[in-house]
């Protein structure tokens, strides 16, 4: 009985010509980050910083490595905001253009309604997260060669690892990726269940992760990251850390996980009690 | 089919619905009535559980609403003003998604309704590429998937041309008599209800101002074009001799008491020596009961005249 509202939603969500449109900013964005990586002083500046480490920047400078590159600011900007809109969308949009009350004239439950919203919205962010790790890595691949990968983050992590390592890190961080995706998706999809329109509800999702930010940045919070959700975002970068700071990695999973549900269930909680009117 | 039984639903300050009870038997054509912002919409919403009641009743094919909607709708189709649709999906892909929510409907099924609606060739179309009449097809195809017992229908035929609302008629009849469904009309358009439903109701500001059959609307206030060279004479005896409640000299209308004919009225006249040309007994429209009626409920005077004696708003 779950399958078929599933299916509807993902026809739905995957049958606008918008979703594809998202897809086409961030691979416009890949490979501007790419050609600005190729053909300005960023590549030299990243060798630079590998031969004063005491590495062969020919071994490192390769596809892997300017693949997460190309991710950070988009994982940053575009999927924050992308993220974001569709979750937005989910139930404010179908509320606004009145399809919303074509299906509640039909026997299924509110609640059902809105669990196949919000899975579609999670496959949704699995599919984006795929699809921006997959296309950095094959524009990358037309660029640069396979070899070793180097990761740099101020502050987080420096290292280098094989090309069959650092190949499985980047499917560990790409899954730790679809789980920050699917919260900031969760948290407008949340807001979209009040009533509101749906550039409200990914304005009001922005807004609080800017907040967060913000927030973030100031020294008097500084014993408060832990409970700010950019600071559990960054966990996908942990992944390339040496060691593997695996506490800290299922510590944040476990946070957003649960910022994942109580999302949810504050959107069905408020779905349940509104009206659905013209 | 449908029970309502004292709902009420109040929206902040405002009370939308008041004490509103009534029941549509299996079989019926039942119209609801009322002006903008009279409470039908909302009253339709709470029947099909988009709308929580503030207190009262909803039973639709025998099952409480607010308790077992999935049981409650799952023989029910409704039709909205101005229906929604995924207009960047296929029209075929809209009934499968939409049916979808009842159960899964067969192609076979789908192919058989879009036939019956006349949609044929066009439903792999996008939707966006509908004319509105096309639109209003797709949504009485939705509304017949999988396949409903009750359709609830709220001004189906808003925003179509003439002809199409002589369509939207002539398939409401249809569906009556070749489905024997039952159908609950909400409309504008008193004609239409005149010429469908057996039986109305009226709401006025959230209340119920009148239930029963059309015939009752067309016999409750005796009307008759009396045909005199003194016609306000002639008004005057009757009023004083209490045989007529009032009269419009505007038409020669006269407004008879309960229980008075008109051949008391001539024998009355003649008697007094007037000369009585013709008297015919006016048959009232849906229009001129509804406006009386409203007009009273706002507590003005009950025009006799019909809806030529109304003063534009």
């Amino acid at each position: 009985m779950f399958y078929h509202p599933l299916r509807n939603e993902l026809l739905k969500l995957f049958g606008k010509k918008r979703t594809y449109i998202g897809f086409g900013a961030f691979l416009l964005g890949q490979n501007a980050m790419l050609l600005a990586f190729r053909f300005t002083r960023w590549q030299e500046h990243m060798e630079r910083l590998l031969r004063g480490n005491g590495y062969l920047a020919e071994e490192y400078v390769s596809a892997l490595t300017v693949a997460v590159v190309m991710l950070i600011p988009q994982v940053i900007l575009l999927m924050p905001l992308y993220a974001a809109l569709v979750g937005g969308d989910l139930v404010a949009k179908e509320a606004e253009d009145g399809t919303l009350r074509m299906i509640l004239a039909r026997p299924i439950s509110r609640f059902r309604l809105l669990l196949a919203k919000w899975v579609a919205g999670i496959i949704f962010s699995a599919s984006l997260v795929l699809v921006l790790g997959v296309t950095a890595l094959i524009f990358a691949r037309i660029w640069f060669p396979w070899r070793g990968m180097f990761v740099f983050a101020p502050g987080m992590v420096f290292n280098v690892f094989s090309p069959a390592d650092g190949l499985k890190l980047y499917v560990w961080s790409h899954l730790l990726m679809t789980l920050n995706a699917s919260v900031i998706l969760a948290l407008a999809f949340m807001f979209s269940c009040f009533n509101m329109k749906p550039a409200a509800a990914t304005i009001l999702a922005l807004s609080y992760l800017f907040v967060n930010l913000v927030v973030e940045g100031i020294p008097f919070f500084e014993a408060y990251h832990e409970w700010l959700l950019p600071y559990h975002f960054r966990c996908w970068l942990l992944v390339y850390a040496d060691p593997i700071a695996w506490d800290r990695i299922i510590g944040s999973v476990v946070v957003l996980v649960a910022a994942n549900l109580t999302a949810f269930l504050i959107g069905q909680a408020a779905f349940q009690a509104r009206d659905i009117k013209s | 089919m449908i029970q309502l039984e004292h709902i009420s639903k109040r929206f902040g300050r405002r009370l939308a619905v008041q004490d509103l009870s009534l029941e549509v038997p299996r079989g019926e054509i039942y119209g609801l009535l009322g002006h903008n912002g009279a409470g039908k919409s909302t009253a339709i919403g709470i029947m099909l559980g988009q709308v929580w009641p503030s207190g009262g009743r909803v039973r639709i094919c025998g099952h409480e609403v607010t308790r077992d909607r999935g049981r409650a709708l799952s023989k029910v189709g409704a039709i909205f003003e101005s229906p929604a649709f995924y207009d960047y999906l296929s029209g075929w892909r809209n009934l499968e998604i939409l049916s979808s929510y009842t159960r899964p409907t067969p192609p076979g099924r789908i192919r058989e309704i879009i036939e019956w609606v006349g949609l044929s060739g066009r439903e792999h179309s996008k939707v966006r590429t509908y004319s509105h009449g096309m639109r209003a097809r797709l949504a009485l195809a939705q509304t017949l998937l999988p396949e409903p017992e009750l359709l609830i229908l709220d001004e189906p035929s808003d925003g179509l041309d003439p002809e199409g609302i002589h369509e939207m008629r002539q398939t409401i009849l249809r569906l009556h008599r070749e489905m024997g469904l039952t159908i609950l009309l909400s409309s504008h358009f008193l004609n239409e209800v005149e010429q469908l439903c057996g039986r109305i109701a009226v709401l006025s500001q959230g209340k119920k101002v009148f239930e029963g059959s059309l015939a009752e609307t067309r016999h409750r206030e005796s009307r008759v074009r009396l045909d005199t060279p003194d016609f306000a004479g002639a008004a005057g005896q009757l009023r004083a001799a209490g045989l007529i409640r009032d009269a419009v000299p505007d038409g020669n209308i006269l407004l008879l008491n309960g229980g008075v004919e008109t051949h008391q009225v001539v024998r009355f006249l003649v008697e007094r020596g007037f000369a009585v040309n013709g008297i015919a007994r006016e048959q009232r429209t849906l229009e001129d009961f509804y406006l009386s009626l409203m007009e009273t409920e706002r507590g003005g005077k009950r025009p006799v005249g019909g809806a030529a004696a109304w003063p534009a708003n």
